[in-house]
């Protein structure tokens, strides 16, 4: 009876498709939001993990996976899981998810392998935890380049925030809301949005009576386009600068060109703005391969895959060798130089691109380098 | 024990929660987690079967449930330490009381409006969770749930966190074979599927909804608590409706009558997206769609097919208990009902106008009248299905008006019922033994089930399906199911219509029977050929007045009484 | 400040309206399979990139910018998703009819996974505009600036759901509709084939949600994860109206518009959500069944 049960259960586990790795294969599984209210971002980090990975030295023997993570901690959790059952990773590209990553950091940790994660939310490397790779910059950068920007170029002195009940919302709202108040230029107005708010006009019509001379928004894609569009509709031509989700394409493309006029954004970069020749070739081949453009997240996650190969093509082979690479060298990616705070933070330059109004394709204004002074 | 092991719905549960446990202690940490995650719902699920499926309620708070279980044994967890078990007593305790008080406003409503309230309730919570970030970490969560603890050793391998839920699964599980254990499971389906008769033949309804409704919340929040502690962080991802589609989808694939349904759904749902994973962005198309043929072939759920297999039937082999001439059966006597000016009206309608009546032990009176005239509702009155407006009723010296139908059951009120018997869950046997009183040992229970069903002639047909009934053999059925409480006072509504003679002569003498016993009987019905020979006395009703009372041959001759009975002016 | 209320009100009424189209559609269903459709805000969601879809094949076969594009799609979109109403019915509702409702719940939920991931993968998850009905622009009157596209949105969701009050009340096709779906076996018995009409409900019902679907894509753009929100929105509007009445369903949709703007400007969103849903239980707390009497009452 036993013996069927034992029988039964390798049975079982066989049909799960372990992954059979050769003797020098790598395996990276890709553990990401492809559905749910982050399939926008997850999406594009998938992709951009797939054109560094599919473009890697042949003789590394990559084998990589996509895994979805969706929408809650339990699910990124079981993923990992999985992921670690099939194989031996090198290295795992993480979710955006600020929460889904926090549940899989422990679990990270006691397997030791290195999550290589776009997430910006601030508290994964406050944990001591050896294992995370942030490749976007955190809050601490971008909302700091993000008050800059207004203060110093903009000159505002009444910043109006709408932001997002979400994590990336309330993070980006406590951050900016300490930085401004630092700088002797507190919000006069702030209100909190949840995702699924369609009609912007009572916001708008509270923030304008609180006379702001700049609107500052941290929201995701589509909401960002709504208030967008509705400030201009009802005559609002304050400048609005906001965060991430305004320079991906996908928003820009929801608005016409004449309403972006006034608009920037703070972002990591902005591929499709950057006349580097190296980005540019980036950026034709993932629209040509995925039938969209890249943002600053693709490219990202992208810089952070081909981080992970440098590591592999100079001998790390374990996931610890790996981790111990991430953590001690510097590499320059197609965004930025990347290079470990100590704690896992490798992004340190922020850049604001802005609208000029007659096309959907911003041009970048300002960058901010090394801002919190790790190189 | 070994009662509770020949029983087959019990034997199939604990090869339902044994079978997977032994898959999964020898498989690697991945399928443990799947398969303690799936224990966790399937603690969720069983709970909400106890609402869904055993009353038939659609409750939409299951899921609000787990997230404050999620949240309640997080919170204290990680901000005062306490070890997991207080931390889940403490979810528990908290969770519970929120049921409770929402249950009060929220149990009485109608289906679909007692589906919505659980919704919004939900809903609110999810609005909180998400914005009082002080308190609960806003759209992040709380971050550091300490690993379960038991006492005083952590739990750290998916082993020992599988084998912790399991085996609080196994209690769950447990609990719920108790609460519904014979004859409590026959009485929950008479309440989910007739809850008139139910009502009528001394059920609590209020305690039992408020007693399973708090249940599910117990269990819910304990799924909560477990899936908080095995991930290590609370989100508002616990509140979101999803979760509870997923419950409710596990308990309909599964079976929603058993806790055996939960388990294996719950089983089942966990699994699914993980076997389609493969299949990378299109996985919860292929799950959508698994769903969907599932439902489709399987409408009662997985463990519906097995229904017949697992439920044990009550027998009525009980020969060997019951000698013929012993008394089972004894009806107290000398009660008398006096009704008093009891009016009724229905907007425009009046359908009572200050009936009074007094109905004395071993009595027989008819009561006749068109339809319309208000001799249903005056029997609704009685028993207490129907609120009246004005008058009293006194059972002996106590005044019932007030008191629940239940309550009046209690006392010695049983009625029958003109509708037919639509249950597919219950036979003959099980039906009139959910009536039995209360207060007795389930043996004697099964007794006087078994000699009533004798006396009327019905206990060859013991095992049947309650729904495959003739339709005298339902009204055989109805009236069982009112003796068997030994009432004091019998109302009969319309208790010949569609007998053939023959059936119609054997009912009398059952009733003359039972009047020479002590009961008073009040029987309602069009049959002048019927209760000619059995009333003492005939009332006749017209547009809820009496337009004539007394013996039966007086009332015939009465003028009034046949202008309204027959249509016939004074000829 | 006045015309910042009007505006306000017009955009409640606006909002309240496309509610309404979608409420109307999900009442419809249940009064005539007596369970809920719970891929309701799906089909809403598939609406709206049905037309995103033909938008871009007329688009692509016209380079200039056509006015009016909207208009035009609209009955296609109403065709289109009415014909896949009758399939939809087919694969939740017709091999479940003799099931309890709670079997139905199941299918529609499984038919909105597959309708939401099936969009998901076919479209890819980025937000998409849908056409303006006639141009997405904005007019002036005096010193209101309104937005072309709302006022299409309340002209034409008020012109389809006096359409269907019409059919349902005075042509003999919607006496049959109603018939069938207060009593299928009477209604078998003068001669009414209850199967087609429920079929027939259902495309109505999810052609309404189709051009609910088309007008709510340009005002508030569409995402593939939009279909929860709307279906909730729904569910309370018909159980507030009254479970099962045309009217009060309409009726509530539109005060649900009115009272998610008008409390967000007085106070917040949150309040307003919040608020809602107090509300909401409020009623059921004092008037257990709904703001309106039900359409069927019992008799004991």
């Amino acid at each position: 009876m036993i013996r069927l049960l034992q029988v039964l259960t390798i049975l079982i586990n066989i049909t799960l498709f372990p992954v059979w790795l050769k003797a020098d294969e790598s395996y990276i599984p890709i553990l990401v939001p492809v559905t749910g209210f982050l399939s926008l971002e997850g999406t594009a980090q998938r992709n951009g993990a797939i054109q560094a990975l599919d473009k890697a030295p042949i003789n590394l023997n990559i084998k990589y996976e996509v895994s979805d993570t969706a929408t809650s901690p339990e699910v990124a959790v079981t993923a990992l899981h999985r992921a670690l059952s099939r194989g031996q990773p090198a290295a795992i590209a993480a979710p955006i998810f600020g929460t889904q990553m926090l549940a899989m950091l422990p679990i990270a940790k006691r397997a030791s392998v290195a999550l290589i994660t776009v997430s910006g939310t601030a508290k994964l490397t406050e944990l001591n935890n050896p294992f995370i790779f942030r490749f976007f910059p955190g809050d601490s950068v971008v909302k700091v380049a993000h008050a800059r920007y207004i203060h110093e170029v903009l000159g505002a002195k009444r910043p109006a925030l709408l932001y997002q009940t979400t994590a990336y919302g309330q993070s980006g709202y406590s951050h900016l809301s300490r930085i401004l108040k630092e700088n002797g230029t507190p919000l006069v107005f702030e209100e909190a949005l949840a995702p699924s708010v369609k009609d912007m006009l009572p916001a708008l019509t509270k923030l304008k009576a609180s006379n702001p001379d700049v609107i500052l928004l941290h929201l995701h894609s589509t909401p960002t386009a709504l208030v967008i569009r509705q400030a201009r509709n009802s005559g609002i031509e304050l400048p609005i600068v906001a965060g991430s989700a305004m320079h991906q394409p996908s928003t820009a493309r929801l608005l016409k060109a004449d309403q972006l006029r006034g608009v920037c954004a703070e972002t990591a970069a902005s591929p499709i703005s950057e006349l580097n020749n190296e980005v540019i070739k980036f950026t034709t081949e993932y629209k040509k391969r995925f039938a969209t453009a890249p943002d600053a997240f693709a490219l990202a996650q992208y810089d952070g895959m081909n981080m992970v190969i440098a590591a592999l093509k100079s001998g790390a082979k374990t996931a610890i060798e790996v981790r111990n690479w991430l953590a001690t060298n510097t590499f320059k990616g197609l965004a930025m130089s990347y290079k470990s705070d100590g704690k896992g933070n490798m992004a340190h330059d922020a850049t604001i691109v802005c609208y000029d109004g007659k096309t959907r394709i911003p041009k970048i204004i300002q960058r901010y380098l090394n801002v919190d002074g790790v190189f | 024990m070994m009662a509770l092991l020949s029983q087959r719905s019990f034997v199939f549960t604990l090869a339902t929660i044994l079978i997977p446990l032994c898959f999964a202690l020898n498989a690697d940490t991945y399928s443990q987690r799947i398969m303690t995650l799936s224990g966790i719902y399937a603690i969720a699920a069983v709970g909400y079967h106890l609402v869904f499926g055993r009353l038939g309620a659609l409750s939409l708070a299951q899921g609000c449930f787990f997230g404050l279980g999620a949240y309640s044994a997080s919170l204290m967890g990680v901000h005062f330490g306490l070890s997991f078990f207080v931390c889940l007593l403490f979810a528990i305790g908290f969770t519970a009381l929120i049921a409770a008080l929402i249950a009060i406003p929220v149990l009485r409503l109608g289906s679909h409006y007692f589906a919505l309230a659980t919704l919004g309730i939900a809903q609110l919570t999810l609005l909180v969770a998400i914005n009082w970030t002080k308190v609960t970490g806003g759209a992040n969560g709380t971050y550091g749930v300490p690993q379960p603890d038991l006492f005083g050793k952590t739990l750290s391998s998916s082993t020992e966190i599988l084998l912790l839920v399991w085996f609080i699964l196994a209690l769950a599980v447990g609990l719920t074979f108790w609460i519904t254990r014979k004859p409590f499971n026959y009485q929950l389906t008479l309440l989910r599927d007739l809850p008139e008769i139910a009502a009528s033949s001394g059920i609590d309804i209020g305690r039992w909804r408020l007693k399973l409704f708090l249940l599910s919340a117990v269990f819910g929040a304990t799924a909560g608590a477990l899936q908080a502690y095995t991930i290590g962080v609370v989100s508002p991802a616990t509140l979101e409706f999803q979760i509870m589609v997923s419950i409710l989808a596990m308990t309909v694939i599964g079976g929603k009558n058993h806790p055996t349904g939960a388990i294996i759904g719950a089983i089942l749902l966990t699994h699914l997206p993980e076997w389609f994973r493969f299949l990378e962005t299109n996985y919860l198309i292929a799950y959508g769609a698994a769903l969907l043929i599932t439902i489709i072939i399987i409408p009662n759920g997985i463990v519906g097919i097995f229904n017949n297999f697992i439920i044990n039937r009550v027998h009525h082999n009980l020969k060997s208990l019951l000698e013929d001439g012993k008394k089972i059966i004894s009806y107290p006597t000398g009660l008398s009902l006096k009704i008093k000016n009891v009016s009724k009206r229905y907007g425009g309608i009046t359908a009572l106008k200050n009936f009074s009546m007094t109905l004395d032990s071993g009595q027989i009176v008819g009561l006749v009248g068109s339809n319309g005239s208000g001799k249903s509702t005056l029997i609704n009155i009685i028993t207490g299905l129907q609120r009246h407006d004005t008058g009293t009723i006194k059972l002996d010296d106590q005044f019932i008006e007030d008191a629940a139908s239940y309550k009046r059951s209690e006392k010695g009120i049983a009625r029958t019922f003109q509708t037919s018997l639509h249950s597919y869950d219950l036979n003959v046997f099980e039906a009139v033994l959910a009536c039995s009183r209360n207060n007795l040992g389930i043996e004697e229970r099964e007794q006087k089930t078994h000699r009533i069903l004798q006396e009327s002639a019905l206990i060859s047909r013991a095992g049947v399906m309650t729904n495959q009934l003739s339709a005298a053999e339902a009204r055989k059925l109805n009236l069982c199911m009112a003796l068997v409480t030994e009432p004091k006072i019998l109302l009969l509504d319309e208790p010949a219509a569609g007998l053939s003679s023959a059936e119609q002569n054997f009912l009398s003498n059952q009733v003359r029977l039972l009047a020479q016993s002590g009961l008073s009987i009040l029987i309602v019905d069009h049959s002048m050929d019927f209760l000619l020979p059995l009333a003492d006395r005939l009332i006749c009703l017209n547009e809820g007045s009496i337009v004539a009372q007394g013996l039966p041959e007086e009332v015939l001759t009465n003028s009034k009484a046949l202008e309204s009975y027959f249509g016939m002016p004074k000829s | 400040m006045l015309e910042t209320g009007i505006q306000l009100f017009i955009n409640g009424i606006s909002l309240g309206c496309a509610y309404a189209l979608i409420t109307l559609g999900f009442v419809l269903v249940i009064n005539a399979i007596g369970a809920v459709n719970f891929a309701q805000g799906d089909l809403v969601m598939a609406g709206g990139f049905l037309s995103v879809v033909f938008a871009e094949f007329i688009i692509a076969n016209n380079p200039h910018p056509i006015t009016g594009v909207g208009l035009f799609i609209l009955p296609l979109v109403l065709i289109g998703m009415a014909c896949f109403g009758l399939l939809f019915s087919m694969v939740t509702y017709t091999p479940l009819k003799s099931c309890p409702p709670a079997t139905v719940f199941i299918s529609t939920i499984a038919a909105g996974l597959i309708i939401q991931h099936g969009i998901n993968a076919g479209f890819g998850p980025e937000p998409q505009i849908g056409p303006a009905l006639i141009s997405s622009g904005t007019l002036a009157i005096g010193t209101l600036t309104l937005s072309k596209q709302q006022i299409a949105i309340i002209v034409s969701a008020s012109f389809l759901i006096l359409c269907v009050g019409f059919l349902m009340n005075k042509t003999q096709l919607g006496r049959q509709l109603r018939a069938a779906a207060q009593d299928p076996e009477v209604a078998e018995t003068i001669g009414v084939n209850g199967a087609q009409c429920v079929a027939l409900t259902f495309s109505i019902a999810i052609a309404l949600a189709g051009a609910a679907g088309l007008l709510l894509s340009n005002q508030f753009f569409i995402t593939t994860s939009d279909g929860g929100l709307f279906m909730l929105k729904a569910y309370i509007a018909v159980t507030l109206g009254g479970w099962g009445r045309l009217d009060g369903a309409v009726i509530a949709a539109i005060a649900i518009g009115l009272f998610e703007v008008i409390v967000a400007t007085l106070v917040s969103y949150i309040l307003a959500e919040a608020l809602l849903f107090v509300a909401l239980l409020l009623i059921l707390l004092f008037r257990p069944s709904g703001l309106f009497a039900e359409a069927i009452q019992r008799r004991t």
